[in-house]
């Protein structure tokens, strides 16, 4: 039995740090593994939540002597040119292989984090997507709140002081003491406290605006409306961008100029709230720039997350949540993903869905044939095609913010490790999500960044134009149209070569690579707060799309 | 006035302190304000420079530690006279102090300083917190700025209101003629350069709508009008040099001229993206407005009229400043948006690194920054109007700070 277990994950286990912000749901931090040159590296971005800001990234090389890292914060919109000089991450003494560094994200925009590598094995870079905006609105810390309130307080008396003996005493030739100036000095002080009175609402009046400048220009999600109606054919799922939010967005790039990742317009994900026993994975079609459709799967009725992952022409990554009802006639629900028996057609060929167990004992368990049981770390679990999942870890609970390599294995019906195939042009997806919805997060084993907005700043640090011109609206909508349809209408081994391709990478070397023997999938991530999490792996074996869950605590 | 009692005084003070006789009975205290407030618009100007180059900001900057410099040099010497006078001052020194909350005892130009210096230590954590919360600004005035800025002014007052009350005050005995005119000389020197140090803080506060670009707006006039009447008036009334108002445009063109030709000087390259301007050296801030000629005319007219009716002065000053203002800057537009001006003496070649260096306005007026007809008319009617409002309130300021003594 062949496990592959990176010592490097397993170190990076115990150092990595992560803090809380946005991008996808409450799961701010930027994961990339990959290669830069003949590196083989992992970094970690903690993008700032206030923008500008500092963005912390630490990369773990594992090969090579090292000479030095350096860390350039990449605009598309100004490209490579418009970029300043590298700043250099520096070894952590206490972890050889571990550099630390800070950069610094000036604008809101798409921007990404250009890592240079060099060393004895010559030089190589890595791109790292990271979306810059403003996503916190803080609130003052107390003491500090106190202590300037006091500071405050003491330069308004202090000023009413120094204005009540500016027109008495000090116009009081020296040893004159006799003369009376206390009616002059109480005059000043009142004028003087009511003009700092003026001042200070004048102040706060332009404390108030700035702030809610600040709140207007800070990043929201789109919003949504999500429906289900049911046509001869099923039951369709409606969800449909709110266009009010096209106003405040006004600044940016509008919604049509979308991009596809992995060969998708938007990846869109459905858990069933409160227990999570239903889960789908489903690709909608865009029938206008506003609106998508999709072919329900005979899902279980109750109220559902809806998470709608996008990237638009910019390679701005975000996901935009919803929830709805699934109400009506109850169907059958007996399978873990599409086939025959349940008379589901897709609208696409990679959509699926899974049926299991739900978080808490207490909850009804669905009466469906074939339930997913959810697996726990360390654990075998069995799949319904007679398969087995593990989740390599020892012990059950996790720390949050720390950066842990989730691997996952899958074995044969005859206990050996199984021969994956690439799905979506991946050897696996991940979703995590926190029981409440509050932390939801779509992972591949290359990180949680969007390779579509990689690819994107790619090609625009190829234009060594400072500015950047986009197509007019609708025609790069019917373009992105076009080429989402013929990425759909391909055979399932072309479509999956032509989005390895895409990625910059092939099947044969990942066979050669760190998917070996295809038995394993690692997705490094970390959680970003406590609580109790449930993971979907989707894998394939074949031809068959795999799903499993994990449940996990973190503490 | 007990002028023998003074005289005594000051004369005990002057033979049982030889260090002071030395600085012709200047108090050294007087001179670190001066410097403190130079420190502080050296540290100001270049941390303009440093963020139109550079951008990369930092609590402890080389440019915020000119500033703080300043802050603390002030801070400290004048907490020491406070305390000193207050705790360990005999009863004359106290007389020539002003009193507070009972205990405390200081003059009047330490009191400004502390303000000011409390008040520059408060914005540093006020700044921290607003960049943390609503991003790093890249503006002059924000809130916490505009607290900093006060407190920096506020030292700068500090420092001109020391000089000033020494100035006022009567002569120390014990003194030469000689070491007499040369003290007088001395204080009215550093009473026009702090000035000047101080009119180059309200010309920055303003910078934001002063730059060449401005020139042909009616804006310009306007802020010029609230701003520049107001405080040269004051000084010409206060100082006792015959060409104040001159003097200190003169230091304030000069602190300006010779940032600009210094500070390109040295290399600085953008550390912040995106950057549109390719840049190698330190980009310099603006050169200085030609307020020395409006300032020589309500210098001729204070020395010829300062006896008048207040408001009929500021009926003569306040017009004929904005219309000297106008003849001299809308022409002096035209030239610094030319050739002539893209060389090192007067800089128009700076431009900050995150704005597009192919812009076509950089040399020159967009149409919207040009007034002119009935608007333009109407400006200069405001602009005018104002100024003889600020130029009686400075002339009524600069009559108070004629006056103080402590």
């Amino acid at each position: 039995m062949k496990y592959i277990i990176n010592p490097v994950r397993l170190f990076i286990l115990f150092l990595l740090v992560l803090s809380p912000a946005y991008a996808h749901v409450g799961s701010p931090g930027v994961i990339y593994e990959g290669e830069a040159g003949p590196y083989r590296i992992m970094v970690n971005v903690n993008p700032p939540d206030v923008i500008p800001g500092t963005a912390t990234v630490q990369v773990y090389v594992t090969n090579g002597g090292v000479e030095q890292v350096l860390l350039k914060p990449i605009y598309w919109f100004s490209g490579a040119d418009g970029a300043p000089k590298a700043d250099e991450a520096l070894p952590l003494a206490a972890s050889p292989g571990q550099y630390e560094g800070l950069t610094w994200l000036m604008s809101n925009g798409t921007a990404s984090i250009e890592v240079k590598v060099s060393g004895e094995l010559g030089e190589g870079t890595a791109l790292v997507p990271v979306m810059a905006m403003s996503t916190a609105q803080k609130e003052m810390d107390p003491a500090l709140g106190w202590i300037l309130g006091a500071l405050g307080l003491f330069l308004v008396i202090l000023m009413i002081t120094i204005i009540g003996v500016s027109v008495s005493d000090a116009v009081v030739p020296p040893g004159d003491e006799k003369k009376k100036t206390g009616h002059r000095k109480t005059k000043g002080m009142v004028v003087a406290a009511a003009f700092l009175c003026l001042i200070l609402y004048g102040g706060m009046s332009w404390w108030n605006n700035w702030a809610e400048d600040y709140r207007r220009y800070m990043y929201k999600p789109y919003q949504a409306n999500t429906k289900v109606v049911t046509t001869d054919n099923g039951r369709k799922m409606i969800f449909e961008i709110d266009s009010a939010y096209k106003e405040y967005r006004q600044n940016y790039l509008p919604i049509s100029y979308l991009i596809p990742d992995h060969g998708k317009l938007m990846h869109m994900f459905l858990v069933r709230e409160g227990s999570l026993d239903a889960f789908a994975h489903l690709h909608p079609v865009r029938t206008d720039s506003l609106t998508f459709e999709v072919d329900l799967p005979p899902l279980p009725n109750g109220r559902y997350f809806v998470f709608g992952d996008i990237v638009r022409g910019n390679g701005f990554h975000e996901t935009i949540t919803d929830t709805m009802e699934i109400m009506g006639l109850e169907l059958p629900v007996s399978l873990t993903t599409s086939d025959e028996n349940d008379g589901w057609q897709p609208s696409d060929p990679d959509d699926t869905y899974i049926i299991s167990n739900p978080v808490l004992p207490n909850q009804v368990q669905l009466a469906a044939g074939d339930i997913v049981v959810c697996g726990k770390p360390g654990i075998r679990t069995p799949l319904p095609d007679g398969s087995s999942a593990i989740w390599e870890h020892e012990g059950e609970s996790f720390q949050a913010n720390r950066l842990y390599p989730m691997t996952f294995s899958i074995l044969d019906p005859d206990g050996e490790p199984a021969e994956l195939e690439p799905y979506m042009g991946m050897m696996g997806h991940a979703v995590v999500m926190k029981h409440d919805g509050s932390v939801y997060i779509h992972l591949h084993p290359v990180g949680n960044y969007s390779s579509a907005s990689q690819d994107l700043i790619k090609r625009r640090m190829e234009d060594d134009s400072r500015l950047v011109e986009l197509p007019s609206a609708d025609q790069f909508r019917d373009s992105v149209d076009q080429v989402v349809a013929s990425i759909k209408a391909m055979s399932e081994e072309e479509r999956n070569d032509y989005l390895m391709e895409l990625m910059g990478h092939t099947y044969e070397e990942e066979e050669n690579g760190e998917h070996a023997g295809h038995a394993t999938v690692t997705f490094p991530y970390a959680f970003p707060e406590p609580g109790n999490y449930r993971i979907w792996i989707q894998m394939k074996r074949n031809g068959q799309v795999l799903n499993t869950a994990f449940d996990a605590v973190v503490e | 006035m007990d002028v023998s009692f003074q005289a005594h005084t000051a004369t005990k003070k002057v033979r049982s302190d030889s260090a002071s006789v030395k600085m012709l009975g200047i108090p050294l205290f007087v001179f670190a304000t001066a410097f403190a407030s130079l420190s502080i618009i050296i540290g100001l100007i270049w941390d303009i420079s440093w963020h139109t180059s550079i951008g990369r900001d930092g609590l402890l900057s080389p440019p915020h530690l000119g500033m703080y410099l300043g802050a603390i040099v002030s801070g400290l010497f004048s907490g020491y006279q406070v305390l000193k006078t207050s705790f360990w001052g005999s009863k004359e020194v106290k007389q020539r102090s002003v009193r507070f909350w009972g205990i405390f005892s200081g003059s009047l130009g330490a009191l400004f300083c502390i303000w000011g210096c409390f008040a520059m230590l408060t914005s540093a954590p006020f700044d921290d917190w607003w960049h943390n919360t609503y991003g790093l600004d890249v503006t002059i005035l924000s809130p916490p700025h505009t607290v900093l800025l006060l407190g920096m002014m506020m030292v700068q007052f500090g420092a001109m209101i020391s000089v000033l009350a020494m100035q006022n005050q009567t002569i120390p005995a014990g003194l030469s003629a000689l070491q007499e005119n040369k003290r007088n000389r001395l204080l009215r020197t550093i009473y026009v350069i702090t000035s000047g140090f101080f009119l180059v803080m309200l010309y920055t506060m303003a910078s934001e709508f002063q730059s060449r670009h401005d020139m042909h707006g009616g804006t310009f006039y306007i802020v010029g009008g609230l701003l520049y009447p107001f405080f040269l008036s004051a000084i010409a009334r206060s100082s006792k040099l015959k060409w104040a108002a001159t003097a200190t445009a003169g230091v304030y063109m000069l602190v300006l001229m010779l940032l600009a030709w210094m500070l390109p000087l040295f290399p600085a390259e953008p550390l912040l993206g995106p950057i549109l301007n390719d840049i190698t050296h330190y980009q310099a801030f603006d050169f200085p407005l030609l307020l020395i000629i409006p300032a020589i005319a309500i210098d001729m007219i204070m020395q010829r009229k300062e006896e008048n009716n207040k408001w009929l002065l500021a009926l003569m000053i306040g017009p004929l400043f904005v219309l000297l203002l106008l003849a001299v800057q809308w022409p002096f537009g035209d030239f610094l948006m030319s050739p002539y001006a893209r060389n090192w003496f007067f800089a128009q070649e700076s431009w900050y690194f995150g704005s597009n260096p192919d812009w076509e306005y950089r040399y020159a007026y967009a149409p919207w920054m040009v007034s002119s007809g009935w608007p333009l008319i109407k400006s200069l009617l405001i602009a005018g109007g104002i100024s003889i409002l600020t130029t009686r309130l400075g002339l009524h300021w600069g009559g108070w700070m004629k006056k103080v003594m402590r």
